[in-house]
C-alpha cells in the first residue's frame, strides 16, 4: 500500500513539473515578428483562428455589415465573407503601408477632397452568382449609413450623394472635404459589399447568420459569438485564391485559454494577443510565429481641462513632469512597445509628428509644481483591460512620488461612458488616433470640443484638426497635424505614453498577410487578408 | 332455500385514492410553488439587470457611439419603453409560450436555448454522475476504517480539491491533458450525433474541472456523516449485535441513513453548479447556456437573460422536488405520509 502511495506522488509530482515546465516563462523582447514562418504558400487545408470572446470573438448581431454593432472588432470575418473593397497593405515589416483597391479597381477623391469616384474591378459576382456591381455598392452603401454601428462612416453626403455612374463605378460627393474617405474604408462597414439579392431572398433576420458575399470564403455555419465556419467560395475572383479550404473562427474566453489551445494543437491561429507575460512565452516557443503588429494609436492621459484641478496649467503640467512612460515601457512591457509625443505611432501615417520642448519626465519640476499649487488630488479612470489596469497602477504609483494624491478606477464600459458624459471626471487612461487620424471615430474623438469624450475646449485645436482632415494634400496634412500636436504639448494638454499594439501567434507551417507579417492596426486588430493566408502542412 | 345477495361492490375510484397520496399532494404543491418563485426570480433578474450602467444598445455600440447613435438604437431595439412596460410585454409572451426574440441577435429565444441547454445539461449531468460515482465508494471504504491509509489519503486529495478554485483546475487538466499528453482536446464541442466517444472527448476536461472539487466536497461530506453514524448511533449498534459484518452495516445501514445529508447537499448544489458552467464553458469554449447567459448579461440582452433564469428556477424546483421525492424513496415513513 506504501508503495502505491508513493507511486502516485512520483506521478503528481511528475504531472505537476510537466506543468510547470510547460508554463514556464521564456524571455524575447522587442515588436515585428518571431519565429519562422512557412515556407511557399500550398493550396488546401484549414484552419481555426480563435478570436477573445470580449472582442473580437464577439458578434452578437450577426455579420451583416449593415445591422452588425461590433463590426469595428469583426474586421477579420467580414473579410474572410466579403473580401472588401479595398484592403490596407504593407511591406512585410509593416512600412509603406497603404490603401489598395481589392473588389474595387481604383478609389479617387477629387483635388477638392468633395467627390470620390471608386471604379469596380469587372466580371466579379457574389457567390450565389449575382453581379458585384455599381448599383449593388449603392444598395448596400445606402443601407450601410443607416447602420447603428459606429464603423459606419461619417459622410456628410451631398443631395442625392450617391450615384451610379455606368455599371461599375460610382461616386459619392460630399459637402465638406473628406481627405481620410479611402483610409476610413478598411474598417468601416461600407467596405463590404452583401448580395442585394440574397439579402431579399432570405430576409434580414436569416441574412445576418448566414451573409453572402463576394469574398475568399463562404458561410457554412454560424454560431453568433461562438463558432463561425467557412469554406472556399470556388468562383473567387482572384485566380488560385483562397488557398485554405476552410477557415474556422472560434470564440475564446481570453488570452490564456487560447495560447493553451494554440499548444494543444486544437487551434492554428490567434489573433490580438495583449497579455505580456503570455507574449513572451509565445516568443520563446519555437512552434509558434509571434507578430507584434505596429502601433498607430499611442495611450494618452485626457485631463479634463473643464473643471478643477485641470483647468489650471500648472497642474496639467506637474502630471506631464511626474509621468514617466519610459520606465513603464521598460519595466511592465520589456521595450515591446515604442513611446510616442504624439497621437499618432510607428504604423501611423504621418509618424514621426515632431514636437519642440515636450515637456518630459522631471520629478523635481513635478514636485515644485504641486508644492505651488499647494497639493494635488486626481482621480484617474481608464477601461477595464489588462494592459489599461497595469499602466495606471504604475501612473498612480509615479504620481504619488511627487506628492499628487491619486485614486484609481478601473470602468466598465457603460460607467466609463457615463463617465465621460457627466463631465465631471478629471483624467481618463484612453489610447488616441488611428491609422490615419482623421479615419473612423479619429483623433477629434479625444480632443474635439465637440465630442462628449473630450476634456478640451479649444477652438485652435478644432481648426486645426478640421483643416488636416479635409485636406488632401498629404505634406500640407501632416504639417498641420504637426501643428496640433504641438498645441497639444504646448497648453499641457494631455501627455502620450506607450504605444500599444495587439500581437498575432500562428503556430509553424501557418502564414498570411497581417496573421504573420506587419499591417498597421487599423482601429485594435490588424486587417488580416485572410485569402492569402496559408498553412504548408494544411 | 336461502338466497343469499353479495354486497355490491364498493366502486374503486382511483382519483381520490391519488389525491390522498401523499407524494402527489407533495408533487401538486410544489409545481403551484414554482410560479410565484418564477415571476419573483424574473422580476428579480429583470430589477438587477435595469440597475446595472447601460442597456443593450449602449454595450453593443461601444465607447466610442454618441448618444444620437445611442439613441437611435434604443428606439429600434425597443428599449425606450419604460421598463415595467417591457418586463410585461414579456411576462405576457412567457405566460403564452412565447419567450421573445433575443435584443441583440433577433433570434427567437425558442430556437436559441434547446442547443444550448442540451450542452450544459450533458455537462451538469457528466460532473454530478462522475463526482457522486467516485465520491461514494471513496468515502465508504475511508469511513471503514478512519485514519487509515485511504481515509487520510482521500483527506488530501479533498482538501487540495477544495482548495483550488475550478477555473485554475480547468487551466491545469487543460496544461496536462490536451497540451502535455495531447490525449483530449482543450477546446470545443462536439456533439452527440458526431458519436459518443467525440462528444465524450470534448466534455471529460469540462466536466472534471467541475466534477473533481464536487468529488472532493461530496467525498469528504459523506465521509463525517458516515463516520458519526457508526461511532453514535443506537441502530448501529442493534445491527452490529445482530452479527452483521462491518461491511453490511456500514453498506446497508449507516449509508442508507448517511444518503439523506448527500441527497440535501447535492440538490442544493445545482443551483451553484450551474453558475459554475459559466466560466468553464467560457475557458473550454463550450456553445453552452452559461457562454450565452454570459454574453447576454454583457450586452444586457434581458430578453435572453430572462428566460435562462426560468430554466435555472425549474432546475432548482425540479431539483428540490426529486429530493424530496427521495426522501420518500429511501424513508416508507415518508411515502406513507407518517411523521
Amino acid at each position: 500500500m506504501r508503495q502505491r502511495i508513493i507511486s502516485q506522488r512520483i506521478c503528481m509530482a511528475l504531472l505537476l513539473a510537466t506543468s510547470l515546465v510547460l508554463t514556464a516563462c521564456g524571455g524575447d523582447s522587442g515588436s515585428g515578428s518571431s519565429g519562422n514562418s512557412s515556407g511557399k504558400p500550398v493550396k488546401g487545408g484549414s484552419l481555426t483562428v480563435l478570436e477573445d470572446t470580449a472582442f473580437a470573438g464577439s458578434w452578437p448581431t450577426g455579420l451583416d455589415p449593415a445591422t452588425n454593432t461590433t463590426g469595428g472588432a469583426n474586421i477579420s470575418m467580414e473579410q474572410a465573407i466579403y473580401g472588401g473593397l479595398f484592403l490596407l497593405r504593407a511591406d512585410d515589416d509593416g512600412s509603406n503601408a497603404k490603401v489598395e483597391g481589392n473588389q474595387a479597381e481604383s478609389g479617387t477623391l477629387s483635388d477638392d477632397g468633395l467627390t470620390l469616384t471608386v471604379k469596380l474591378r469587372d466580371g466579379i459576382k457574389f457567390s450565389d452568382g449575382t453581379p458585384l456591381d455599381a448599383q449593388a455598392v449603392v444598395d448596400n452603401w445606402n443601407r450601410d449609413l443607416q447602420a447603428p454601428c459606429t464603423c459606419k462612416p461619417t459622410w456628410q453626403l451631398a443631395p442625392d450623394g450617391i450615384k451610379v455612374v455606368d455599371p461599375l463605378t460610382v461616386s459619392v460627393t460630399f459637402t465638406q472635404p473628406n481627405a481620410a474617405v479611402l483610409a476610413s474604408f478598411p474598417a468601416s462597414n461600407v467596405n463590404w459589399i452583401v448580395s442585394p439579392t440574397a439579402l431579399q431572398q432570405m430576409g434580414e433576420d436569416a441574412f445576418k447568420i448566414k451573409p453572402v458575399g463576394a469574398g475568399p470564403f463562404i458561410v457554412q455555419d454560424n454560431q453568433l459569438s461562438s463558432t463561425l465556419t467557412l469554406t472556399r467560395n470556388p468562383d473567387y475572383f482572384k485566380e488560385g485564391l483562397p488557398y485554405l479550404d476552410k477557415l474556422t473562427f472560434q470564440s475564446i474566453g481570453g488570452d490564456q485559454p487560447a495560447y493553451q489551445a494554440l499548444q494543444a494543437g486544437q487551434a492554428q491561429a490567434y489573433e490580438g494577443m495583449n497579455t505580456t507575460p503570455l507574449i513572451e512565452q509565445a516568443q520563446s516557443n519555437g512552434n509558434l510565429t509571434v507578430t507584434i503588429q505596429p502601433a498607430t494609436s499611442p495611450y494618452n492621459i485626457q485631463l479634463n481641462t473643464k473643471i478643477a484641478p485641470f483647468n489650471d496649467e500648472k497642474a496639467r503640467e506637474a502630471i506631464y513632469r511626474a509621468t514617466d512612460f519610459d520606465a513603464i515601457a521598460k519595466g511592465l512591457f520589456k521595450d515591446k512597445y515604442p513611446v510616442s509625443q504624439s497621437f499618432t505611432a510607428p504604423g501611423g501615417l504621418f509618424y514621426p509628428l515632431e514636437v519642440k520642448d515636450y515637456p518630459e519626465f522631471d520629478l523635481d519640476k513635478a514636485k515644485q509644481l504641486v508644492q505651488e499649487l499647494g497639493g494635488l488630488t486626481v482621480n484617474l479612470g481608464t477601461i477595464s483591460n489588462y494592459v489599461a489596469k497595469q499602466i495606471i497602477t504604475a501612473l498612480q504609483t509615479q504620481w504619488e512620488k511627487a506628492g499628487i494624491k491619486v485614486t484609481t478606477n478601473d470602468l466598465q464600459l457603460s460607467a466609463l461612458v457615463q463617465q465621460f458624459q457627466s463631465g465631471q471626471w478629471q483624467a481618463m487612461l484612453q489610447t488616441a488616433g488611428a491609422w490615419d487620424p482623421a479615419a473612423g471615430v479619429g483623433v477629434s474623438f479625444r480632443y474635439s470640443s465637440k465630442s462628449p469624450f473630450s476634456g478640451i475646449a479649444d477652438p485652435d485645436l478644432d481648426t486645426l484638426l478640421a483643416q488636416a482632415a479635409g485636406t488632401t494634400d498629404m505634406d500640407k496634412r501632416k504639417d498641420l497635424y504637426t501643428q496640433a500636436n504641438q498645441l497639444i504639448a504646448d497648453k499641457r494638454y494631455s501627455p502620450f505614453g506607450l504605444a500599444f499594439a495587439p500581437t498575432n501567434l500562428a503556430v509553424q507551417g501557418v502564414a498570411g498577410p497581417g496573421l504573420t507579417t506587419q499591417i498597421p492596426a487599423i482601429l485594435v486588430n490588424t486587417g488580416v487578408i485572410w485569402d492569402e493566408v496559408y498553412r504548408s502542412n494544411g | 332455500m336461502t338466497v343469499t345477495t353479495a354486497a355490491p361492490r364498493p366502486r374503486v375510484s382511483r382519483g381520490p385514492a391519488l389525491a390522498h397520496s401523499p407524494v402527489l399532494r407533495l408533487v401538486v404543491k410544489r409545481l403551484l410553488m414554482a410560479i410565484p418563485i418564477l415571476l419573483g426570480v424574473t422580476a428579480l433578474a429583470f430589477w438587477v439587470l435595469s440597475l446595472i450602467p447601460g442597456n443593450a444598445a449602449q454595450q453593443l455600440l461601444g465607447p466610442e457611439a454618441t448618444p444620437e447613435q445611442v439613441h437611435q438604437l434604443e428606439q429600434q431595439l425597443g428599449l425606450d419603453k419604460p421598463g415595467i412596460v417591457r418586463y410585461l410585454d414579456w411576462l405576457k409572451g412567457a405566460v403564452h409560450g412565447d419567450f421573445g426574440k433575443s435584443l441583440v441577435s433577433g433570434q427567437p429565444v425558442s430556437e436559441l436555448l434547446p442547443g444550448r441547454l442540451a450542452v450544459t445539461g450533458e455537462l451538469v449531468f457528466l460532473a454530478f454522475f462522475v463526482s457522486l460515482a467516485v465520491a461514494i465508494p471513496v468515502a465508504l471504504l475511508a469511513a471503514r476504517r478512519p485514519n487509515g491509509v485511504v481515509d487520510r489519503l482521500s483527506m488530501m486529495i479533498g482538501t487540495a480539491g477544495l482548495s483550488v478554485a475550478n477555473y485554475v483546475l480547468a487551466l491545469v487538466l487543460v496544461l496536462i491533458f490536451a497540451v502535455g499528453l495531447g490525449w483530449l482536446p482543450a477546446i470545443g464541442y462536439e456533439p452527440l450525433s458526431s458519436g459518443l466517444w467525440a462528444n465524450l472527448k470534448t466534455m471529460i476536461l469540462p466536466s472534471a474541472a467541475i466534477g473533481i472539487p464536487l468529488f472532493c466536497f461530496y467525498g469528504r461530506f459523506l465521509r463525517s456523516d458516515l463516520v458519526d453514524q457508526m461511532q453514535g448511533e443506537d441502530y448501529i449498534t442493534t445491527a452490529q449485535a445482530k452479527g452483521l459484518g462491518p461491511w453490511q452495516v456500514l453498506v446497508r445501514h449507516a449509508f442508507r441513513n448517511s444518503s439523506f445529508g448527500l441527497i440535501t447537499v447535492v440538490g442544493l448544489n445545482l443551483g451553484t453548479l450551474i453558475g459554475g458552467t459559466v466560466i468553464i464553458e467560457q475557458i473550454f469554449a463550450l456553445p453552452g447556456l452559461g457562454q450565452l447567459l454570459l454574453q447576454s448579461i454583457n450586452t444586457r440582452d434581458f430578453v435572453v437573460v430572462l428566460a435562462a433564469v426560468v430554466i435555472f428556477a425549474v432546475v432548482a424546483v425540479l431539483a428540490n422536488l426529486i429530493v424530496d421525492l427521495l426522501y420518500a424513496v429511501l424513508d416508507p415513513r415518508i411515502r406513507y405520509g407518517s411523521h
